[in-house]
């Protein structure tokens, strides 16, 4: 029994790891593409790669980054339902 | 012919998955419990529709011959009957972390009801009853309702559905993201250096024109000159 929640969980932290990884690069790049488009949009003053910048540091602090920790939660409370439900 | 084999993959595969969750995901039965009892159950080929000895007895993996209990039961129309075991699924696959088989057994005794005086009672449950593969669909909880015409609605699938079909999306959303701002750039990268390299070849080429074009002309001076 041990044997398994331990293979459980060292699986599904790896994998939910991956998902986390992938989840955070694709929602940077969707955020970069955006700041570029309001840019080229012509709305903006200044220069362009430090407005950028200035935007990517904004979202690192951001909500929106912190919300992909649900990646880790919302598997972990659907097991912990689950559990409780099931049994 | 090739529009065809392409279909034939996709619907195969379409099969596949809808089959893969239409055995995992939990249904609902209506029926009265009519016995419950345990069988010495030998486990072949069919061993991937059987899930494990109890969870905690460390004995999960390495039985083929154990005693499995088994919950009969009978729909409303009073003739087609059902078999479900009863088996704990640990902490793989499926992921119903069910390790309370006792128990569940205990309260499907006590729902048990006779003709007379029947008690219909919902039991959830995933997989298929192939009588043929002697495979049984796992019973995963029992509670009583009113009557044999109540309507329960599947909230859990619903759920997992959407949740599933939500995936689906996202999966498609980042890789189309992931094409446009990291595989088409380095492709055209690559058709700029392409392009590069066909202009020094062309200009090469001309260049060798002019070249051969001089040897050729030169040559062409040894020729019989046309005869007057």
């Amino acid at each position: 029994m041990i044997f398994g929640w331990i293979r459980l969980f060292v699986f599904g932290f790896v994998g939910l790891t991956v998902i986390y990884w992938l989840v955070s690069v694709y929602s940077r790049s969707v955020r970069r593409e955006t700041l570029e488009k309001r840019f080229d949009a012509g709305d903006v003053e200044g220069d362009r790669d430090a407005y950028i910048e200035q935007g990517m540091t904004k979202y690192e602090k951001g909500l929106r980054k912190r919300l992909i920790w649900l990646v880790y939660i919302i598997p972990m409370v659907a097991m912990a339902l689950t559990i409780y439900f099931v049994n | 012919m090739w529009t065809k084999i392409k279909w034939g993959i996709r619907i195969f595969l379409v099969l596949i998955v809808a089959g893969f969750l239409h055995y995992t995901l939990p249904q609902h039965d209506i029926v009265r419990i009519t016995n419950t009892y345990n069988k010495l159950t030998p486990i072949g080929s069919n061993r991937m529709f059987y899930s494990i000895e109890d969870s905690g007895t460390g004995a999960e993996t390495t039985s083929t011959t154990r005693d499995i209990r088994f919950i009969d039961a009978v729909f409303p129309d009073g003739q087609s009957v059902m078999v479900y075991r009863n088996e704990d699924t640990g902490w793989v696959w499926p992921p119903y972390f069910k390790y309370d088989s006792s128990s569940l057994q205990a309260e499907a005794t006590n729902l048990k009801s006779d003709k007379d005086r029947p008690q219909w009672v919902s039991v959830t449950h995933y997989g298929w009853r192939l009588p043929i593969f002697s495979i049984f669909p796992n019973a995963v909880g029992v509670t009583p309702v009113a009557g044999p015409d109540v309507t329960i609605i599947p909230w859990v699938n619903i759920i997992i559905l959407t949740f599933l079909a939500f995936i689906v999306f996202m999966i498609r959303r980042m890789w189309l993201q992931f094409r446009e701002r990291t595989i088409d750039p380095a492709l055209d990268d690559v058709a700029e250096t392409w392009d590069d390299v066909e202009d020094r070849a062309d200009a090469a080429r001309d260049q060798a024109k002019g070249f051969f074009g001089k040897i050729a002309a030169w040559f062409g001076t040894w020729k019989a000159k046309p005869k007057r």
